[in-house]
Parts: C-alpha cells; sequence; structure tokens
C-alpha cells in the first residue's frame, strides 16, 4: 500500500517583470513510498527538496505530472488529503505573541478539534515535545530548539498519517537533535506513521531512513535503501592501512583495487569489496616484507554517496 | 459537521482576539485614532459655526469612518498576522477555507467596532450634544450591521491583494478603506461628486447605509429604498469578495507566493 505515489512532477518559477526568469525546480519526479516508511529526500541546495514537498503537502501546485497521496488524487481532492497530512518545517514561524499550547490549540481547532478533545490533545503533544514547562511562554521568547519542539508538536496536532519533515534538526545542538530524531523514530513504531524528511545530515538520515530518494537539478537520480544506493553508486569500500618498510607500490597490479592513495606510511585502497580483496592485499604486504601497524576497514557511508551524486 | 465549522471560525476569532489583547498599539487603534477624529471634526464644526443638523451630518461620518475603519482591519490582520509572521503555509496546509479565517476575524472586528461606536456616540453626544442613539435600537442596528458589511467586503479584498502581491499591497489595509469612505459620502452628499465619481460613490453599500442614517436625522434620502440597495450590493460582494479571495489564494498556490510568504 502506498503513502505517496507521484508521476512526473514538474514546477517552474517565474519571477521577474517586465523580463521574467525562469527556475526549473523539478523536472519531472516521480516518486513511491510506502505506508509506514521513513523517506529521506536529500540533495544539494536548489535541487527542489523543498519544492517536491510542497507540491505533496498541497501548498504548492505542479505545472505537469499528478500524483495520489494517501489514496485522494491530489488535483482534485486537496481537503481530503490535507485533513490526512502535516508538516514540520526546520525554520517554521507562527505567531509571536501567541503562547506555546495557543499555538498548538489554534491548529488543533483548524482541524475541528474543540473542547475536551482538544484540551487532551495539547496536552498529549506538550508531553510528547517536553514543552509542558514551556506551555505559557510567548512564542518569540523561544529558543530555537523549543521552537523546533514546538513545531513538530503542531505538525503532530491532527495525528497524520503522513507528515513531512522539512530539515527539522536544523540548527539544533546536537543533544537536542538526537532527542529530536529519537521522537520521530518513535513516532514510526507506535502509530505507523509515514514519514518524509529532507536533511543535510547525513547521519540522520542513514539513522532514520528506510530509504532514499536523491535529488538534483529538479530530477530524481537514484532512490532506494542506504545500503542499495552504496551498492549501486559502486563507490567501493575503503581498506585503510597503516605499514612501515615498503607499501603502495606492493600493491600494484593486483585485482579490484579502484583508487590508492599513500602518504607517510598511511596507504588507502578502495577496493570493489573489502571481504574479498583484504585477503589478497595482506598476503601481498607480508611478502613484499612490509609490516602493517594498524588496519581499519570501512564500508562507504551516505555522506560518501551524496559526495558522488551532488557532483 | 456545522460543529467542525464553528470551531475553524473560532480558531481564528480567538487568534484575532489574543492578538489584539496583547498589543498597545491594538488599544490606540481602539481608543486613541477614532477620539482624535471625533474630536477634530467636532471642534472643526464648532470653528465653522455648523448647524446642529449639519453637525450631526458631519458627526454620522466620522463615527462610521472609525467604525468601519476598525473591523476592516480586524479582518485584514486574518491575512496580514500570517505575513507578519511568515506562518501562512501553516494555515492553508489545513482543511481550512477563507471563509473560516474571514469570518471569524469578521466576528472580532464586529466586537471591537461596537467598541468603537460605543466609545465615540458617548463623545459625540457629550462634547458636541449629537446623540446617535436617539432614533432606536432597530435604526441603529441596521446602520451598524450595514458598516460592518462594508467593512467585512474592504477587508476580504485587501486580504485578496496581500495574498496576490505580498507585504507590497499591505498599505492597502489602511488606505482602501479610506477611498471606500471618502466616495461614499462620508463628510457630504454623494451628489455634490463629478458624474463618474458619484456613480462610483453609488456601487458602494455604505452610501446607502449612510443615507439610511442620516434620514433619521432629518436628511432627505437621495435613493428610493436605500437598504434593500445596500443589503443586496453588500450580499453580492460578499460573495464576490469571498470568491476573489479564494481565487488569490489558488494563485499564491500556484506561483509559490504562498511559499515565499512563509519564509
Amino acid at each position: 500500500m502506498l503513502a505517496i505515489d507521484a508521476h512526473d512532477l514538474a514546477k517552474t518559477f517565474r519571477t521577474g517583470w517586465p523580463r521574467r526568469r525562469e527556475t526549473h525546480a523539478l523536472r519531472g519526479v516521480s516518486l513511491t513510498v510506502a505506508r509506514g516508511a521513513i523517506v529521506g529526500v536529500l540533495g544539494p541546495n536548489g535541487a527542489g527538496k523543498t519544492t517536491l514537498l510542497s507540491i505533496l503537502t498541497t501548498l504548492l501546485v505542479p505545472d505537469r505530472g499528478r500524483a495520489t497521496i494517501l489514496g485522494h488524487d491530489l488535483a482534485r481532492e486537496p481537503g481530503a488529503i490535507r485533513r490526512r497530512l502535516n508538516m514540520a518545517s526546520g525554520n517554521a514561524s507562527f505567531l509571536w505573541s501567541l503562547r506555546v499550547e495557543e499555538i498548538i490549540a489554534f491548529y488543533g481547532r483548524l482541524y475541528g478539534l474543540g473542547g475536551r478533545a482538544l484540551a487532551a490533545r495539547v496536552e498529549e503533544l506538550l508531553g510528547f515535545a517536553e514543552l509542558g514547562p514551556h506551555r505559557r511562554v510567548p512564542y518569540n521568547e523561544l529558543s530555537t530548539g523549543l521552537k523546533q519542539r514546538l513545531a513538530l508538536a503542531k505538525s503532530l496536532v491532527n495525528q497524520p498519517e503522513l507528515l513531512f519533515l522539512d530539515e527539522p534538526t536544523l540548527g539544533l545542538d546536537p543533544d537536542v537533535a538526537i532527542r529530536l530524531r529519537a521522537q520521530i523514530a518513535a513516532l514510526r513504531r507506535r502509530r505507523g506513521t509515514t514519514i518524509v524528511l529532507t536533511t543535510h545530515y547525513m547521519r540522520e538520515a542513514e539513522e532514520l531512513c528506510d530509504e532514499i530518494a536523491f535529488i538534483k537539478s529538479g530530477r530524481l537520480l537514484a532512490h532506494g535503501s542506504p545500503e542499495e544506493l552504496k551498492r549501486a553508486i559502486r563507490l567501493g569500500d575503503v581498506i585503510a592501512l597503516r605499514v612501515e618498510a615498503g607499501g603502495a607500490a606492493a600493491l600494484a597490479g593486483l585485482p579490484g583495487i579502484l583508487r590508492t592513495t599513500a602518504e607517510d606510511g598511511r596507504v588507502e585502497l578502495t577496493v570493489d569489496s573489502a571481504q574479498k580483496r583484504l585477503g589478497e592485499v595482506l598476503q601481498r604486504l607480508h611478502e613484499s616484507g612490509a609490516v602493517v601497524r594498524d588496519l581499519e576497514v570501512r564500508e562507504p557511508q551516505l555522506e560518501d554517496v551524496f559526495i558522488e551524486l551532488a557532483k | 459537521m456545522m460543529r467542525h465549522e464553528l470551531i475553524r471560525i473560532w480558531a481564528f476569532a480567538l487568534r484575532n482576539l489574543l492578538m489584539a489583547s496583547r498589543n498597545i498599539f491594538f488599544v490606540f487603534e481602539l481608543t486613541f485614532w477614532p477620539t482624535v477624529g471625533v474630536l477634530s471634526i467636532g471642534l472643526m464644526t464648532r470653528f465653522l459655526r455648523l448647524s446642529p443638523a449639519d453637525t450631526s451630518f458631519v458627526l454620522i461620518g466620522t463615527v462610521a469612518l472609525s467604525t468601519v475603519q476598525v473591523c476592516q482591519l480586524d479582518v485584514a490582520y486574518a491575512v496580514l498576522y500570517d505575513v507578519w509572521s511568515k506562518s501562512m503555509k501553516h494555515q492553508f496546509l489545513a482543511p481550512i477555507a477563507v471563509r473560516h479565517l474571514t469570518l471569524g476575524s469578521w466576528l472580532v472586528g464586529i466586537a471591537r467596532g461596537l467598541v468603537v461606536f460605543a466609545l465615540l456616540a458617548g463623545l459625540a453626544w457629550w462634547a458636541f450634544d449629537f446623540n446617535p442613539f436617539r432614533i432606536g435600537g432597530g435604526a441603529l442596528a441596521v446602520f451598524l450591521l450595514g458598516c460592518f458589511l462594508t467593512a467585512w467586503i474592504v477587508g476580504v479584498l485587501v486580504c485578496a491583494l496581500v495574498m496576490l502581491f505580498g507585504t507590497r499591497a499591505e498599505a492597502s489595509a489602511w488606505a482602501t478603506v479610506n477611498l471606500v469612505l471618502v466616495l461614499s459620502g462620508i463628510y457630504y452628499p454623494v451628489s455634490l461628486l463629478p458624474g463618474p465619481v458619484a456613480a462610483v460613490a453609488s456601487a458602494i453599500p455604505l452610501t446607502y447605509f449612510l443615507d439610511a442614517f442620516r434620514s433619521h436625522f432629518g436628511f432627505a434620502s437621495g435613493f428610493a429604498s436605500p437598504l434593500a440597495r445596500g443589503f443586496g450590493l453588500s450580499a453580492a460582494y460578499i460573495l464576490a469578495a469571498h470568491w476573489g479571495l479564494r481565487a488569490a489564494l489558488d494563485r499564491t498556490r500556484r506561483s509559490g507566493l504562498l511559499l515565499k510568504m512563509s519564509e
């Protein structure tokens, strides 16, 4: 069952007068997201991530393409979609003099919540986002971390089946970001919420996401699990060695070595498969009389995939 | 379903109420400027030695001006608050219709308009012997309803302009209503206006509400069935203004301005 089934979404922004400038933000992106999945949309600045999220949340109308969100047609049933999804942005902003509890209650009312149901939901979300002690603080007096937590609390006010998070940990201290990530993971675990998030933090994407969609210049370049992407890009594994007496020269001609760097006794070999090549590498070094003092095998990180795709 | 409708309308009413109650400038908006208006115009009528009838003609316009202005601003705030706080996208992410935000804000506008009217009417009575209450509750209520309907229309129009042009249209929140008031004969009969301008005036509902209200103070009505015309035009404009606001919102979703106003 799909939460998102989008085909060939395209969007061009036209600005300026009298000379119109065109920015092709999306150039035909197709994306499917299974219900209950956490999918990360990654890409360099200006890649079209926020545009894609904005289209999928009905905030922006695409020039071309079609999509079904939670079984509803994006163009024909935006109201039905809005009832069942929500969104939090890392740079979210709310009315400056409303208090934390009033902001959550205001958005709750927009979803038709009232009376005891609204009061209970506000309490639940204040607890979830650990905002209880700050409930009566006006928005403009909150720290960045508290604002982010409020944005997350607000985005859960209608108990969305599909949640979009645009840079949810942007600008947060590491400890706050870790707690926020734990809360995001808990959402899927406890409620089965489908989550689509954008982030510039690769560790965050690797930790949270089942699948990654990589966008660049308005096009979807790759889509799959982090492992699938690493394999597909063929970045290879890295064997890092510290050797005495001899080194890189002894390894010349070995099969499976994609790249070699050597400096001050440190040798880094990028190989097609560390599992397959490690034995041969060590044997060749041993035969040449080199002494291996340190050894590390690294699989490629999502960050390496990002750098490779963003090139 | 009806309960959900009312809750959504109440959301905007409560929001405007909370925002208004926490800003000292809103108190000025409610008391200072309207009071200055009535006092300065009232004193001018003394200086010009206007008859009590002419004084009442002018003061009706002054009181109406402040009442419409205050109520209209509240409707405009429905969108302006979100533009100023850059939170526009959050409310339109929710399953709301434009009627929820304009109606909720209008209700607060009515409450604030009534406060302004009571304050100014009392001041005009005390300082200039003009008692707007003497015509009776029914006629007064009809006049105030006319003022508030006009404010609603202008406020929704301002919301649509802000939606279309962003912060560049902010000034329209204060400018548009003054233009409407000038054209509807705020201090003078619209018969004084040159032909084409008078034709525009005759398309403004407030022209008829002022005309009908002044007839209770002895001024001959310049129109046949002014109230029917006023309410008829109001109904048509309210529908048209909401259609326009909805169209403007759709356009911001296509142009991306909805997102830009949230950044």
